[in-house]
């Protein structure tokens, strides 16, 4: 692909600073966001995908530290001055999370505080304004300017999860993170809000970033996914070629373990094993202990991303052999 | 039932070193050891009788004297050596009434539920608003300020807080599947309420007393600072009762009874707070 | 709401009942008796007793009595004292003023100082200035406020001699007007300092807990990952909403602060209700006892009703139910 990059993730490092040491919630990770692109990552719960999405705009907490380079526009995210950093947050990139009960603050009507957010980068602007730039969007997600004038308590999971996806296109932003951002909605609604993200990714040209432990909503909503597991990532490529065929043992695991991307028939198989200590410095391949395949190698040395095929790369010493 | 008692153990154990990790549960640990000792060993530590009268009134510190004599010529520091022991002896028991009524009250109101509950929850907030010091005072006053009394007054205007606490936890218990499963093989309600119920509801209650042993000595140095003491007692509200009229003549006789009375309440409400961060997982950082 | 509330006003209605009838019954079972004080020490003959039992009804069945006392109040007639000789209610009237300016001063005070200091302290949690404050707490929690008032009386009255000891006014120099003013508000300091002192842990603690709390709503991250500046997250959201408990603690502790003064009007001989309860509580004197008690239930009833009322206002999620 010869297009540059919205965002380049280049040997990003996270790590947490606790008192009994350093937790490497994510390492080396190279990572490329395209312009309309919809990019998954997909990792079980602690596989530090949201600590990725959230240490690149700085909103993680105090201990955590934050190294590498996050390209956007030519600037490097990491170490920008906190002021630089808000004007580029949600003007240029903004996020939905996941807890959507708690979204909002429950003593102001929801109106109140969506033109307390679109003044942050419109001083000035009046109640009206905001409110019409927020009814237009609201219709996108199925909604009408009726929940302006309502509180948090007043409105389920499901419309204020619609709710902040409308707010998060606001700025007309060329990123949007999807934080796990359908993981604490029943099911009909993950359906209806997934079609919702679909559309817009469609209509508004955003790219989008989408961390979900799910990989099947990955495959509904992206072209593009990057597998995660303890802090780093195992697999990387395009969808369709990721899910028909993975080709690192951990995504063959992940895969298997969702009944409804394979036919129904086959043994649904986990994963033995939980996630290492993420204290400990792993000389090999962090997922060796919990790996079918693994080797005296896999313990010894780290296996290196090498692409295998266009565009889908692996970091496996033992892809493709059985 | 040895798996229950491993479990147990690694709770015990568990809890232990949550304790041992909080600084100021631990601060207070030492000073309630410190405390204790000096209740235990007062006749060692103190140089003289609180009671006899040694010398001239109103004698500044000295090192005859460590903090001085009282309006009596009684030497202070062996008073407020010796009234560690009423304090401790009226906050515990106090506080223990307090505690049992207030679990029991609440255990019975919130696992019954129903006719029970309403009118027991009715009860509690009604004794949740009486002015709870004046009710002291005028029992004590009426019926005579022995020690005796002054326990039981405090104990039993206190416990609404903890039967209001207690209520929600069985309330919360009564559903869950190891009370369920318990009578489903016909375990008797009360056996239930007694066995399952209380013990497994109690942690809360416990932190809760623990702050109750300290208002319960700051009441009881209200009351006999209001004359409303036991006046034989060797009491630190009493001291300072006392020591009020000769303030600008002898500071130390209201000085020092003062501070005694800060360092063993602030050790209980110190231990209290800390048992709250350690039994609750929520506050806990 | 309205069935909340209802339910409230009965609670209330109960408490009131049952704190008026167990006073009652706890003053007429005392051991002494306002009689043999009122006619001193002439030894009076028991004919003397007669006649002024009879005077205040005390001869009757306490039943009678209550009975009596009751039909009274629904008049608006509180009885007359027993040692003052006037009606009840003008006498405590007289004393709620400087019981409410003494107490609402140094409550608000309180409330100032220990929601700053919480704020402080929150923003570190753990931190030195955090431990600091936390263990000033502590003590000042572990205080008695009588001793406080002492020990602020020898060193600011007696030892530096920058304000009066003692009472509300300086008799002697019979102000009026501003002059008046000021010479209360001279002698207003001490106690409602020391009050204020001894309230701060309270509101400190309730107020560091609940800021912990409430950084750590998700909708702080939108926030601040919306740009917002960390400010104004604070000063709009995260302090209205941290101030909700104390809001209520402030509240509850009004409602008992008028008899939780008690102490501190002693020791500065203050002439509020506190040293009126005690005098006459040492002198047997039923009626003033009955209408203190009365009046102190009653505040603190339709008190807790109001918090209730202020709290559904700040708090949107209450209306609901």
């Amino acid at each position: 692909m010869t297009q540059n990059p919205l965002l380049s993730l280049r040997d990003v490092n996270i790590g947490y600073r606790t008192p009994s040491g350093m937790v490497r919630a994510a390492n080396d990770i190279n990572l490329d966001l395209f312009e309309s692109d919809a990019l998954g990552i997909v990792g079980e719960s602690g596989s530090g995908k949201s600590t990725l999405a959230m240490g690149i705009l700085d909103l993680l907490a105090d201990n955590a530290e934050v190294r590498g380079q996050a390209v956007f526009n030519g600037k490097n995210l990491i170490g920008l001055p906190e002021k630089e950093m808000r004007s580029i947050r949600w003007r240029e990139i903004s996020v939905v999370f996941q807890k959507s009960m708690n979204s909002f603050s429950p003593v102001y009507k929801i109106g109140e505080q969506i033109h307390d957010i679109y003044k942050v980068h419109r001083p000035g602007s009046s109640r009206a304004e905001s409110d019409g730039a927020i009814t237009r969007l609201l219709g996108v997600v199925n909604l009408t300017d009726r929940v302006l004038g309502m509180y948090q308590h007043q409105l389920s999971g499901g419309m204020l999860q619609r709710i902040c996806i409308a707010l998060s296109l606001i700025f007309d932003p060329k990123i949007v993170v999807f934080d796990e951002a359908t993981t604490a909605l029943d099911v009909v609604t993950q359906g209806q809000v997934i079609g919702e993200i679909k559309r817009l990714q469609h209509d508004f040209h955003v790219s989008s970033l989408l961390i979900t432990h799910d990989i099947s909503v990955v495959a509904e909503t992206c072209n593009r996914v990057a597998v995660m597991y303890a802090g780093y990532i195992m697999e990387t490529g395009p969808v369709r070629s990721v899910i028909e065929e993975p080709l690192h043992p951990y995504t063959q695991g992940l895969i298997s373990s969702f009944p409804t991307l394979e036919s129904g028939k086959k043994m649904i198989r986990g994963i033995p094993g939980t996630l290492p200590d993420l204290k400990e410095e792993v000389p090999g391949c962090i997922f060796a202990p919990r790996c079918p395949k693994a080797q005296e190698k896999c313990r010894k040395q780290r296996p290196q991303p090498q692409e295998a095929a266009t565009q889908h790369t692996v970091a496996c010493h033992f892809w493709g052999r059985d | 039932m040895e798996k229950t008692k491993v479990k147990d153990w690694r709770k015990l154990r568990e809890f232990v070193h949550n304790y041992t990790h909080n600084s100021r549960a631990m601060v207070g640990l030492c000073m309630l050891v410190f405390i204790l000792m000096v209740a235990l060993l007062a006749d060692v530590i103190a140089p003289f009788s609180p009671t006899e009268f040694i010398d001239v009134a109103q004698l500044p510190p000295s090192g005859d004297y460590w903090l001085g004599t009282d309006h009596l010529g009684r030497d202070m520091f062996s008073r407020i050596v010796y009234g560690t022991r009423i304090s401790l002896m009226i906050g515990v028991v106090a506080a223990a009434i307090s505690g049992m009524t207030g679990t029991l009250v609440g255990a019975f109101a919130g696992y019954y539920g129903g006719k029970i509950d309403r009118i027991l929850s009715q009860i509690i907030d009604i004794f949740l608003m009486v002015p709870t010091f004046f009710l002291i005072i005028l029992v004590v006053a009426i019926f005579g300020s022995s020690i005796f009394h002054v326990m039981l007054v405090i104990g039993f205007t206190s416990w609404p807080g903890n039967a209001r606490v207690m209520r929600s936890q069985a309330m919360s218990l009564r559903e869950r599947t190891f009370v369920k499963g318990a009578r489903a093989v016909g375990m008797s309600e009360r056996k239930i309420l007694f066995s399952c119920v209380i013990p497994n509801g109690i942690f809360p209650i416990i932190s809760n007393t623990t702050m109750q042993i300290a208002t319960a000595i700051l009441t009881e140095a209200s009351l006999s600072f209001l004359g409303l003491g036991d006046p034989n007692a060797i009491s630190w509200g009493q001291m300072i009762f006392n020591g009020r009229n000769v303030m600008t003549s002898a500071w130390w006789v209201a000085t020092f009874p003062g501070i005694a009375i800060i360092i063993t309440v602030a050790t209980f409400y110190m231990i209290g707070d800390g048992l709250n961060n350690v039994l609750n997982p929520r506050l806990r950082q | 709401m309205s069935r909340y509330l209802l339910k409230r006003f009965l609670t209330a209605v109960l408490t009131v009942l049952f704190v008026f009838v167990l006073n009652f019954v706890l003053i007429r079972l005392a051991p002494g008796d306002p009689i043999t004080i009122l006619a001193g020490q002439d030894n009076p003959s028991q004919e003397q007793i007669d006649i002024l039992k009879a005077k205040y009804g005390l001869d009757k069945p306490i039943f009678v009595q209550l009975l009596a006392y009751l039909k009274n109040l629904l008049k608006g007639d509180m009885g007359t004292s027993i040692i003052y000789g006037r009606p009840v209610f003008d006498v405590i009237s007289e004393r709620l003023g400087p019981t409410l300016l003494l107490s609402l001063t140094g409550a608000v005070i309180a409330l100032v100082i220990g929601t700053s200091l919480a704020i402080v302290a929150s923003r570190k949690p753990g931190g030195l200035l955090d431990n600091i404050i936390s263990y000033i707490a502590y003590v000042l929690y572990s205080m008695p406020a009588f001793w406080l008032g002492l020990i602020v009386i020898l060193f600011f009255a007696s030892y530096l001699g920058w304000l009066p000891t003692a009472g509300m006014i300086d008799a002697r120099a019979g102000y009026t007007g501003w002059a008046h003013v000021l010479d209360v508000a001279k002698h207003l300091i001490l106690p409602a300092g020391a009050l204020a002192l001894v309230g701060v842990p309270a509101y400190f603690r309730i107020g560091r807990s609940s800021m912990m709390q409430v950084v750590k709503n998700d909708y702080v991250n939108l926030f601040k990952a919306a740009g917002m500046d960390r400010k104004k997250v604070y000063r709009k959201y995260l302090f209205r909403e941290a101030m909700l408990p104390t809001i209520t603690t402030f509240g509850i502790r009004l409602a008992y602060i008028i008899g939780g003064s008690a102490a501190t009007e002693i020791v500065f001989a203050w002439p509020g209700m506190g040293t009126l309860v005690l005098s006459a509580i040492q002198t047997r004197d039923y009626p003033m006892l009955m209408g203190n008690y009365l009046i102190l239930s009653i505040s603190v009833a339709v008190w807790m009703i109001l918090v209730d009322l202020i709290y559904a206002v700040a708090d949107p999620r209450i209306r609901l139910s």
